[in-house]
Parts: C-alpha cells; sequence; structure tokens
C-alpha cells in the first residue's frame, strides 16, 4: 500500500513538473473551455426557446445555462483524461517508459496516478469558473448540502477511472492521435454533453451507453437540477458502478496484454 | 517564383503522400462532420425545427440546416488551410529541413504559393467530402449560383493564407504551434457566423468578427449558395474580405521576414 502511494505522489510531482512548464497552459485551461462553453450557448439561439419550445420536453429553457454548464464541466474532466492519455505517447517517444516498465511498480497505480494527477492540473481552474457561475445561474435544486460533494465525488472517480482506461488503450500504439479525433467529439455528442440523451433516435442512444461520461452526467444532473434523492439515484449509481467496475478490469487485462506484446516485440521505446 | 512554387508543389505531394497518409486528412473530415450531426440532431430531434422569430431576420434564409452545414464545411475548410501553410515553416523547423530551405536563395512566396496550392487539392477534397455528408442530411443546393459561389471560394482562400501567413510568423516567433493555433480557431467558431448568425453576439464582440476573414466569406458563399444570388449581392462582403486579405498579406510578409530573421539567430547562432 505505501508502494502505491508512494508512486502515486510521484506521478503526480512529475506530471506537475511536466506540464507547468509556461504560463500558456493557462489557456487550455479556462480561456478554450469558457469559450467553447460560450459558444455552444450561443449555438442555441437560433432556436425558439420561449416556453413553448420542443426543448421544454427535456430541459426547461431558462435552466439550459445550468444544463450546458453541468455538461461541459463533466466533459472537460473527461476530455483532459483523453488529453493526458494521449501524452502517454512522448512517454514512450522520449524512452521513459522503458525505464518506467523495468521498475517493480504496480501498473495500475501508475495509469491511474497518471490520470488523477492530470485531472487535478487540468481542471481547478474551470472548475472555479463553474464555482463562481453556479452562484449566477438559476435553476440549481438539490436535495440537500450533501449533493454538491457527491456530485463532485462521482465526477472524480469515474473520471479518474475512465482515464486509466484511455492510459492503458494508449499503451498499445504510439500513433494514438487518431483515437483522440474518434473519442473527444463524439464523446461531446452522444454522452449529453449539450443535447439530452433522451432526445436521440435509438442507435444514438446505444452509442451513448458506451461513453461513462453518459451515467455520470445523468447522474449529477439528476443531483444537482432535480433535487434527487439518495434513494433516487441508487438504481443509476448502480448501474455505474458496474460500469466503472468492468473498466477497470478491462483496463488491468489490457496493461497486462500491451506489457507482454511490448516485450515480446522489444518495442518499448521508439515505435 | 513559379519554380519554387512547382517544387514546393512537387516535394510536399510526396511527403504527404509518403509520410503523412491519412490522419490528418480523416480528422479534419470528421470534425466536420461532428458539426453537421451536432446541427441535425439539434435541430430535428431536440427542437423539432422551431426556430426563434429572428433566426431568419439575422440569417437571410429559414434553412438552419443548410446555414449550418455550409458553416461547419467552410469553418473547417478554412482551419485546414490556416493550419496546413501556417505550420509548414514550423514543420520545416522541426524535421530539420528550415536551415537548408533558408540557405537557398530560393522565392520565399514561391514557397507558399507551392505550399498553399498543394493543401488545396487535398482540402478541397477534405470540403467535398463534408459537403456530401451534409448533403445526405439535407443541405440544399436548388438555389445556387454556381460560378458566384466558386469565385467566393477562391476569394475566400485568398483570405486564408493571407492570415496564414500572419499566424506562421506568429508561431514561428514563439516556436509553438499548439496554443496559438487553438486559440485563434476557437475563437474564430465563435465569432465569425459559423453555427448562429453573428446578429446574436453582443456588440463589443463585433470588432473581433470583423477581423476574421472566414466572416465575410461565410456570409458572401451563404448569399449564393443558398440565396442564388449573383456577385453584386456581396459587394460590400467582398470587399471587406479583400480589404482584411491585403492587410494580413502585408503585416503577414513584413512578419514572416523578420522573424525569420529572429529565428536564425536563435537557433543556429
Amino acid at each position: 500500500m505505501i508502494g502505491w502511494i508512494r508512486l502515486f505522489l510521484a506521478e503526480l510531482k512529475k506530471e506537475h513538473r511536466n506540464m507547468f512548464h509556461s504560463r500558456l497552459v493557462y489557456f487550455s485551461l479556462l480561456i478554450w473551455p469558457v469559450i467553447g462553453f460560450i459558444t455552444s450557448y450561443y449555438s442555441f439561439k437560433p432556436f425558439s426557446l420561449n416556453d413553448n419550445s420542443p426543448i421544454t420536453r427535456f430541459v426547461p429553457p431558462d435552466h439550459l445555462v445550468l444544463f450546458l454548464l453541468t455538461g461541459y464541466l463533466a466533459y472537460l474532466f473527461f476530455w483532459s483524461l483523453v488529453q493526458s492519455a494521449w501524452q502517454m505517447g512522448y512517454e514512450r517517444q522520449s524512452g521513459t517508459l522503458e525505464m518506467i516498465f523495468l521498475t517493480p511498480v504496480h501498473r495500475l497505480a501508475l495509469i491511474y496516478g497518471r490520470s488523477f494527477s492530470s485531472l487535478l492540473e487540468s481542471v481547478w481552474l474551470f472548475f472555479t469558473f463553474v464555482i463562481m457561475i453556479l452562484f449566477i445561474v438559476e435553476g440549481i435544486q438539490v436535495d440537500g448540502w450533501w449533493s454538491f460533494p457527491f456530485a463532485f465525488f462521482i465526477l472524480f472517480i469515474s473520471a479518474v477511472i475512465w482515464g486509466g482506461f484511455l492510459n492503458a488503450i494508449f499503451l498499445f500504439s504510439r500513433d494514438a492521435g487518431f483515437f483522440y479525433t474518434i473519442l473527444d467529439e463524439p464523446m461531446l455528442i452522444f454522452s449529453g454533453v449539450r443535447i439530452p440523451p433522451l432526445a436521440f433516435p435509438i442507435w444514438a442512444k446505444g452509442l451513448a451507453l458506451f461513453f461513462p461520461l453518459t451515467y455520470t452526467l445523468h447522474i449529477i444532473r439528476m443531483l444537482v437540477m432535480e433535487a434527487a434523492t439518495f434513494i433516487e439515484i441508487l438504481p443509476s449509481f448502480t448501474v455505474l458502478l458496474v460500469v466503472l467496475l468492468v473498466l477497470i478490469n478491462i483496463s488491468a487485462f489490457v496493461i497486462k496484454k500491451a506489457e507482454n506484446h511490448m516485450k515480446q516485440t522489444g518495442s518499448m521505446v521508439l515505435f | 517564383m513559379l519554380q519554387t512554387a512547382k517544387a514546393t508543389f512537387h516535394r510536399n505531394m510526396i511527403s504527404m503522400i509518403r509520410a503523412y497518409p491519412w490522419s490528418f486528412f480523416l480528422s479534419h473530415i470528421l470534425s466536420g462532420i461532428y458539426t453537421v450531426l451536432f446541427a441535425y440532431f439539434t435541430y430535428t430531434y431536440v427542437f423539432e425545427g422551431v426556430l426563434d422569430s429572428r433566426f431568419s431576420n439575422y440569417a437571410g434564409t429559414n434553412d438552419y440546416l443548410s446555414y449550418v452545414f455550409l458553416g461547419g464545411a467552410l469553418f473547417s475548410f478554412a482551419v485546414s488551410t490556416l493550419m496546413n501553410v501556417s505550420r509548414s515553416l514550423i514543420t520545416e523547423q522541426r524535421e530539420g529541413t528550415l536551415e537548408a530551405l533558408l540557405l537557398t536563395p530560393s522565392s520565399r512566396k514561391g514557397y507558399f504559393l507551392g505550399n498553399v496550392t498543394q493543401q488545396i487539392t487535398r482540402t478541397l477534397l477534405e470540403f467535398l467530402i463534408i459537403l456530401i455528408f451534409a448533403f445526405l442530411l439535407g443541405l440544399q443546393f436548388k438555389h445556387i449560383h454556381f460560378l458566384s459561389a466558386i469565385f467566393i471560394w477562391f476569394c475566400a482562400v485568398i483570405g486564408f493564407f493571407s492570415q496564414a501567413l500572419l499566424l506562421g510568423s506568429v508561431m514561428l516567433y514563439f516556436r509553438d504551434t499548439y496554443i496559438t493555433q487553438n486559440t485563434l480557431f476557437v475563437t474564430m467558431a465563435f465569432v465569425s457566423g459559423v453555427t448562429f448568425p453573428i446578429g446574436y453576439l453582443p456588440e463589443w464582440v463585433a470588432p473581433l468578427s470583423w477581423m476574421m476573414p472566414l466572416t465575410p466569406a461565410l456570409e458572401a458563399f451563404r448569399h449564393s449558395v443558398l440565396e442564388g444570388q449573383g456577385l453584386a449581392a456581396s459587394g460590400s462582403q467582398l470587399l471587406h474580405l479583400s480589404f482584411l486579405s491585403f492587410l494580413y498579406l502585408i503585416v503577414g510578409s513584413l512578419g514572416i521576414k523578420k522573424t525569420e530573421k529572429i529565428v536564425v539567430e536563435k537557433i543556429f547562432s
């Protein structure tokens, strides 16, 4: 256990030094997400947003800001992990991956440390922004004070596990830029960040089930927008837990496979 | 100049085919297709086609889907052109060929000209694929005024090219591509009327949207494709576009010249 924690902290420190080499990182931390959020808000402007609008079937129009805000925050948590996983490629190119694999560290601890630290690094600024905005927007309905920390807890845990899974997948390939394209925007469309998944046709609903963000977002919105009690979210919460457990198992399996593959083909360093 | 352009065209074609075959190409197409798909979902499934009353006023058309589809397609075309041309010098630096390039007496304008024509062969293909996909989802070409659409598209290419020169010199100066280009692209998506008419934006954003060649280019392009109007209807947009192109061309070429000197001192000294 001590080994786990030590590794976890080491990875955290390393990622921090890697990321914060210049002030420009604040662009990706705050400015891009905020502009993206505003753009998506304005993209709804051409539509009718009065009380008879068809969107009222899913979200009341005056809660749209809150809907998008929760969506974007959760999306950013998950997105930053796609990015961190993408940077696993650099670890391989600079030859540090081989060194890590030569040490007896626990592989799962490594990928979860990685995803945990990059999560902390990349979302705190936007998170602060959201907290500030939350005081301004209307429509927040919670069951009690516990809803906020609980929503945050769910978001955090599921994002870290998702990040671990991605890191494990990216261990396999050098050219992971392509995965980035497949995973990034479809997640934005299908998991209900900007449009409620209930509105989807059936095939798109099926696609949505593949992204853990869908389940997480569903629970978070229930907690923050519909004042759901713990009993009410329990069924969705159980489903999320099952999904996460499956993900952990797949990640562990993939890492083992990837490491064996690399040992055999001797391709831990470049290419 | 033309000789350099031809040589650059040829060399880039070879390196594109042999070294960078699919990933860039595919990711540009996909991001255009996602924009199209997203607009379609929002329009069809969430709002069931009920639009805001001000939309047709601001947009000049009632056809939301075609409006956004054209926006998405031209936006990803602009992004491709900007990215490819502006990154060319810094790519040379990363691949180690910048030194050789700077040592030859070849014309820099010819180099960029060759570069942009080579890129157009690819970006045009991307653009057409996105348009075909949008057509399947309901993009309307009924009223298109074909000749003026092509002319406007050509003017837009010149506009993006000039902007790319400026962007390229900024990138080379800071030796950064990631932050600079993405900041520009998210801003462009916000202010240039890609997915919603700029009439909805608060007034203080307006200067920012006037600075982007994409704004007048999109307006004029929509006039001729959606409303079937000739060039006369887009006179003011074309004037705006050519002013921006001219301005960026001057500032960009000066900037490239200047940063080249700085870069030579920074890197090779």
